[in-house]
């Protein structure tokens, strides 16, 4: 499974008022090239702090929240796994898209291929943690995962290779941040 | 009325969520932070992931502050520069003032030239004053609304209250 499937996959089973962080970089143009929701917020930049950006909406939220993660992202701001993993916030959803890489700067390999980040957030105190290597179990994996109690944390293996890259977001930066407040405060 | 004036006076200006890392100039800022709710102030385990959290409650609705020592605005670098100023979203800031030739060797550097990386980033500052809270408050957070950016009230030793 490639990531762009993956992420395709995991928006194909959020319902409209799940709101979504996406890492900066592939996952955010992904993510929009997949299904553009006024409720998910497209980082540009600051890699590190998916984790932490979903985690105060999560904690101000009631709806769902769920994390687009990299590997090489979450590693880079690991001290947010253990704020999300410490406050236990029930509705935060954390899926690593982990490709074992930094694809975007040229497919350096990343820590992650020697670091098991479902058991580090299953020791920082998310109630769910599991890792995926199989992309044939992909679907089944993603379907436990949000069926799963809160904070829940799947690591899923994708593709490093990247024969379709999508293009960038046609939205300014504070578009995107007006259009997910906007859509929040609705109700 | 909680442990801190400074906080009830952030709170009366409408601050709803608090973000941060303790310093010892902040000691009863962060006393009265411990009594919220556990869904308006996050202990954060780096100034970084403060501010980033920040962000996260403003897209959710809340007037969210972050509190730090100003050791932690080097981590802040990326995040200010690529979250609040480039989104262009409002972040009233508590920032001590540690760093005058009294204090200790670490806080000196950073200390001294503080200023200067605020007017380098086109963050608007202030110091705060004893006594002064209410109006400071209301500063914080209304330049920050009014101007879609980061705002940072330094506070020293003699202003935490």
């Amino acid at each position: 499974m490639n990531r762009a499937e993956a992420v395709a996959l995991a928006l194909s089973q959020l319902p409209d008022e799940d709101i979504v962080v996406a890492a900066d970089g592939a996952i955010s143009r992904e993510a929009y090239r997949a299904q553009d929701r006024p409720r998910t917020f497209y980082m540009l930049g600051s890699m590190g702090q998916v984790a932490s950006i979903a985690l105060g909406l999560a904690m101000t939220r009631m709806e769902r929240v769920v994390a687009l993660d990299g590997d090489g992202n979450l590693l880079m701001g690991f001290g947010g796994l253990a704020m999300v993993g410490g406050l236990k916030p029930p509705n935060l959803y954390h899926l690593v898209l982990d490709n074992g890489c930094y694809a975007t700067t040229g497919g350096q390999p990343a820590l992650s291929q020697k670091v098991d980040l479902a058991a580090a957030a299953a020791a920082v105190g998310y109630a769910w943690a599991r890792r995926c290597f199989s992309g044939d179990h992909a679907r089944e994996s993603v379907a436990a995962w949000l069926a799963a109690s809160g904070p829940a944390f799947l690591d899923l293996a994708v593709d490093a290779a990247d024969p379709n890259p999508a293009p960038r977001v046609p939205m300014a930066p504070e578009q995107m941040a007006d259009r997910v407040r906007a859509s929040l405060s609705k109700e | 009325m909680s442990a801190s004036r400074r906080l009830d006076a952030l709170r009366a200006a409408g601050v709803e969520y608090v973000a941060g890392v303790p310093c010892s100039y902040l000691k009863n800022f962060f006393a009265g932070c411990r009594e919220l709710p556990p869904s308006s102030f996050l202990p954060a385990v780096r100034e970084d992931h403060a501010v980033a959290a920040c962000v996260g409650a403003w897209l959710g609705g809340r007037r969210a502050l972050a509190a730090m020592q100003n050791s932690g605005l080097g981590y802040c670098l990326e995040v200010l520069t690529s979250l609040h100023l480039m989104y262009q979203t409002p972040l009233p800031m508590l920032v001590s003032d540690r760093g005058d030739p009294r204090d200790f060797e670490e806080h000196r550097i950073l200390g001294q030239h503080a200023r200067q990386l605020l007017d380098l980033l086109g963050v608007p500052w202030r110091e705060a004053r004893p006594g002064s809270e209410d109006d400071e408050a209301r500063w914080l957070v209304e330049t920050s609304e009014r101007e879609r950016k980061p705002v940072v009230l330094l506070v020293g030793k003699e202003a935490d209250a």
